[in-house]
């Protein structure tokens, strides 16, 4: 029971920092058939920046973690237009491969010439740093935080999708990007925004995440493939599959490094290729963005 | 001029061991001369990031075919240096490990050799240290490759051969990053303590999850080598790293006059020494048995020269050090650390001295 | 296949006219081979760069069998590569040292392993199959980690001696026997390649590509079509792995990891897809820039490279032969 529980709380906040990071990149591949693999990058680039906040600048946990936010998608737009907006579609997936590669080299080049090659911390705030105890299992607060977080996210991208206007153009997008044009829904002015949302979101998961994914420069090619995952698993474009994936993926994770953790990685892949076994299109495929 | 090629991680996730190699070099020259009886000490660097035995090997044979080098150097990763084993017995030339620290990797050749360290040589005495303090019962937790499985073998040999129980041997996959589950294995082990190995970058996370989830509090003791509180480390681990105990050969704190003059020399080219760790001693004292090579065997003949420092004996910043004749490895004092505040930084304070600790990792140093 | 072949040539006869200039490609055979011999002569201190430069070609080789004809995008082709590395290793440290016996040895792991692979994975599309070889790749590494006594582990698999070739050439300090080893096998296999990729088989191949639901419409199943290229591409690229492991003596888990699957991309975009001496232009690229500015700037040549990727699809999408290509026709155009 213990054991469960354990499993259970940590593979959940796990899951919800994926959850975070991935779903920009689901809804990217869902609407502009874009496979980012610099997805990552921008996640580290905000952690990069709110631990510079901190540690050099002062500035408290909650305003260091919205500036940086904001930076990264004042820094990123621009390469959507000059970049990004070359490469979207489905037929030219290798020159996106060669062109978000390219990119995320040099964010790491820059990363490790700004600050070095050591772990970089972004230091909690007193009010988060301490741990409660559910039963036997002691959880650090970070953890409920991000869990509540992680929750307040999903209801906010909910809202944003039902209730508002850019998200049923959104939506009428992701399902038939023909018919929306000749609706007049203008495609470029929505890629923009979407792309926004989406390094908004990684730009967040990263700060979040900096205790579950430390923050080195390597930190953009070691985790992509785990963020790829989630998006495979969830189904591109799906929202509900994202959540749904990264939680299982996290706590499949974490049950294998708990239950056998000599075998932890061998586990985790042999999963990962039995579930896209049985669902090749993810759980949830292209049904609602 | 006599040419010695350095082989190590100049950039990516390693680059800082790639750099204590080069500061270390530059320090060592400044303080005793480029020149070794007429000729100049010549240092070529090649970059090799991450393992890949197979590029190491093309970057040794390079240096030895185009360059002309007499010296291999550096090598930071042990399947790197184990790969150009073949190539330094054709060669007939010696390399000198400045950090790869996996026992077998001297018994391979009789051209190694090596001035950094080895699991066995720092843990066996800890792990005799902490049954001597009492302790009953141990968890140990290590990473899932070559060093760690050295690691987890050295303590659990001397430990229960002194009469201690471990209760769980985890190992942890090299990709690792959220360390909660295995917090919690280790908590739900009931040890006493724990002893744990992990390379960077990874360990500041350990360490910090060993605080976030209520480790601490239950008062089990947290025991390392000396890899897991890495002066670089110190800031970013923060207050988490107070109190920790490991046990290693070098430590910025140590107080010798010698180890003193080499940070300040460090100071004095590169403006700082906050970031000096075990790899800068390990380079430095790797330069200076190649000087003393050269003087017996002037850059020619690599199983002389290597001959000719067999039971070499001299003064480091870490302490007094040999080279065994049979292991060509370096005897050493193994220091016991507790990481502590001093003037608002975090250090490395070294009590107690374990001294001349062979590699016990070698087959019959151990008996 | 069988009986589907006899009516994909009037299909493929239309298609015919439009590859038709990547089929007629220039005297590829005859350049490769003058080069590696000039090679030989010019840069006899540089064979260890060169012998990985080959290897790697050959690799890159596999890899456009697989992507560039066959359109099965992978991110986990070092699975094969390392299946016949580590194939050839083991079996050169218990039991064969001979190097060609090594290479059917790698050769048939590779392909093994990507017929098994293959036949599982390949009913999946786009970012699944992706997320697919990746995963297949991380479980044969960490089988590699767990495996020690075979492996090494991550030490890596050392005390390979391979005997000289054929008996009489002993592989030597300076690399050349090494080097002229890897120049032969590459060529011979390049030919072999080559046959392939023309052969009705290599043509259907393309066919399901382009456009497999024609292909199953005529009769073919597209599916036993991939599965057999990814088989053949992973037969090459065990061979690739086997001749690391012959020229170097040693293998380590990097042999099975992502970044050389990920970097084997890079270099066949980077070439051009579908045409084999793209595989073989953009391997020698890239290695040729990483050497240089890994040489002159070792602490930050990722941003160099990274820049260069980013120029090559902004201005010569297509890869270095797509653009060369184009600046030939338009030469000759001017010419006539």
């Amino acid at each position: 029971m213990e054991t469960i529980l354990g499993i259970a709380v940590d593979g959940v906040a796990y899951g919800t920092i994926l959850f975070i990071i991935s779903v920009g990149l689901s809804v990217m591949l869902g609407l502009m058939r874009v496979v980012n693999l610099a997805h990552g990058a921008f996640a580290m680039m905000a952690g990069y920046l709110a631990s510079y906040g901190m540690q050099s600048l002062g500035l408290p946990y909650g305003l260091a973690l919205l500036a940086a936010i904001l930076l990264t998608v004042i820094v990123t737009l621009p390469l959507e237009r000059l970049l990004y907006r070359r490469i979207y579609g489905g037929n030219n997936e290798l020159q996106q491969v060669l062109l978000t590669i390219g990119l995320t080299f040099v964010i790491i080049a820059i990363a490790n010439y700004s600050f070095g090659p050591t772990v970089k911390r972004i230091p909690l705030p007193d009010l988060l740093s301490g741990s409660v105890s559910l039963g036997s299992k002691t959880i650090p607060l970070h953890r409920a935080f991000v869990i509540g977080l992680g929750a307040a996210t999903i209801l906010g991208l909910w809202l944003l999708l039902e209730r508002t206007n850019f998200g049923v153009r959104l939506r009428a997008a992701v399902d038939n990007p023909a018919m929306a044009e000749a609706l007049g829904i203008r495609t470029e002015r929505l890629y923009t925004a979407v792309f926004a949302l989406s390094t908004g979101l990684a730009a967040l998961g990263g700060v979040l995440g900096a205790e579950l994914l430390p923050l080195d420069p390597y930190y953009a090619i070691r985790y992509i493939v785990l963020f790829l995952a989630v998006v495979a698993v969830g189904g591109a474009g799906s929202i509900l599959g994202s959540v749904v994936a990264a939680l299982a993926l996290g706590i499949l994770d974490t049950a294998g490094r708990y239950l056998v953790p000599n075998f932890g990685e061998f586990f985790f892949s042999a999963a990962l290729i039995l579930i896209l076994f049985r669902w090749p299109n993810g759980f949830f495929h292209r049904r609602a963005a | 001029m006599i040419k010695v090629g350095v082989v190590g991680p100049f950039s990516g996730q390693f680059a800082q061991g790639g750099e204590n190699f080069k500061q270390a070099i530059e320090v060592y020259q400044a303080i005793h001369g480029k020149t070794v009886k007429g000729d100049t000490v010549e240092f070529i660097y090649k970059d090799l990031p991450q393992v890949n035995p197979a590029q190491s090997r093309a970057l040794s044979q390079e240096l030895i075919v185009k360059d002309k080098v007499s010296f291999l150097a550096g090598y930071f990763l042990t399947p790197n240096a184990l790969a150009v084993a073949p190539l330094i017995d054709e060669a007939n030339i010696p390399a000198v490990i400045f950090n790869a620290a996996t026992s077998i990797i001297t018994e391979k050749s009789p051209r190694y050799v090596r001035t950094s360290f080895t699991l066995w040589q720092v843990t066996a005495p800890l792990a005799d240290y902490v049954a001597k303090q009492g302790v009953k019962s141990v968890v140990t937790a290590v990473t899932d490759y070559g060093p760690g499985i050295d690691a987890e073998a050295a303590f659990k040999t001397v430990y229960e051969k002194a009469g201690g129980k471990i209760v769980d041997t985890i190992r942890m996959p090299l990709s690792t990053n959220d360390f909660a589950p295995f917090m919690q294995r280790i908590k739900d082990s009931k040890a006493e303590a724990l002893y744990a190995f992990l390379p960077v970058p990874i360990t500041t996370t350990f360490v910090k999850a060993f605080q976030d989830n209520g480790l601490k509090e239950t008062g089990i003791k947290f025991y390392g080598p000396g890899d897991l509180t890495q002066e670089p480390d110190l800031p970013s681990m923060g207050d988490t790293a107070l109190g920790l105990l490991t046990a290693f050969h070098y430590s910025q704190a140590n107080p010798s006059a010698l180890n003193q003059q080499f940070l300040a020399k460090h100071r004095e080219l590169f403006g700082s020494s906050d970031k000096v760790t075990f790899f800068s001693v390990g380079a430095y004292d790797g330069v200076h048995t190649i000087y003393k090579m050269i003087e017996a065997a002037g850059g020619k003949d690599g199983l002389k020269a290597v001959n000719a420092i067999k039971g070499l004996s001299w003064e480091s910043p870490r302490g007094p050090v040999t080279i065994d004749p049979v292991t060509r490895h370096v005897t050493q004092n193994v220091y016991l650390r507790v990481t502590e505040k001093k003037d608002g930084k975090l250090q490395n304070t070294q009590f107690e001295t374990l001294t001349n600790q062979p590699d016990w990792g070698y087959p019959g140093v151990m008996k | 296949m069988r009986g589907d072949l006899m009516r994909l040539p009037a299909f493929l006869e239309n298609h015919r006219a439009r590859w038709g200039s990547v089929l007629g490609e220039p005297a590829v055979l005859p350049l490769m081979i003058g080069a590696g011999i000039l090679g030989y002569f010019l840069f006899p201190e540089d064979l260890g760069l060169l012998t990985r430069i080959l290897t790697m070609a050959l690799y890159i080789l596999s890899l456009d069998l697989v992507l560039g004809y066959a359109g099965i995008a992978t991110l986990g082709h070092a699975a094969l590569f390392g299946a016949g590395a580590y194939a050839a290793g083991i079996m050169a440290v218990h039991i064969v040292q001979d190097p060609l016996l090594l290479l059917l040895i790698g050769t048939l792991a590779g392909g093994l392993v990507a017929l098994i692979t293959g036949a599982l994975i390949l009913h999946a599309h786009g970012l699944t199959l992706l997320m697919l070889t990746i995963a297949v790749a991380q479980l044969l590494q960490s089988l590699a980690n767990k495996w020690r006594e075979l492996t090494g582990g991550s030490d890596g698999l050392s005390g390979i001696d391979p005997s000289p070739v054929l008996g009489l050439f002993r592989f030597d300090l300076y690399g050349r026997t090494s080097y002229l080893f890897a120049l032969v096998v590459l060529i011979v296999a390049y030919a072999i390649a080559r046959r392939i990729v023309r052969s009705p088989f290599g043509l259907a191949c393309r066919g399901v590509k382009e456009d497999p639901l024609r292909i199953a419409a005529l009769g073919g199943n597209p599916r036993r079509y991939l599965v057999v290229m990814y088989t053949v591409g992973g037969a090459f690229a065990g061979l690739a792995g086997a001749l690391t492991t012959v020229t170097t003596g040693i293998v380590g888990l990097d042999s099975l990891g992502f970044t050389l699957s990920a970097e084997a991309v890079v270099m066949l975009v980077l070439g051009g897809t579908g045409r084999l001496y793209g595989a073989i232009i953009g391997t020698v690229a890239f290695m040729t820039i990483h050497h240089i500015l890994a040489a002159t700037d070792p602490f930050h040549w990722m941003l160099f490279i990274g820049l260069f990727l980013i120029g090559i699809v902004l201005f010569a999408p297509g890869g270095i032969t797509a653009v060369s290509e184009k600046l030939a026709q338009r030469l000759a155009r001017r010419g006539t």
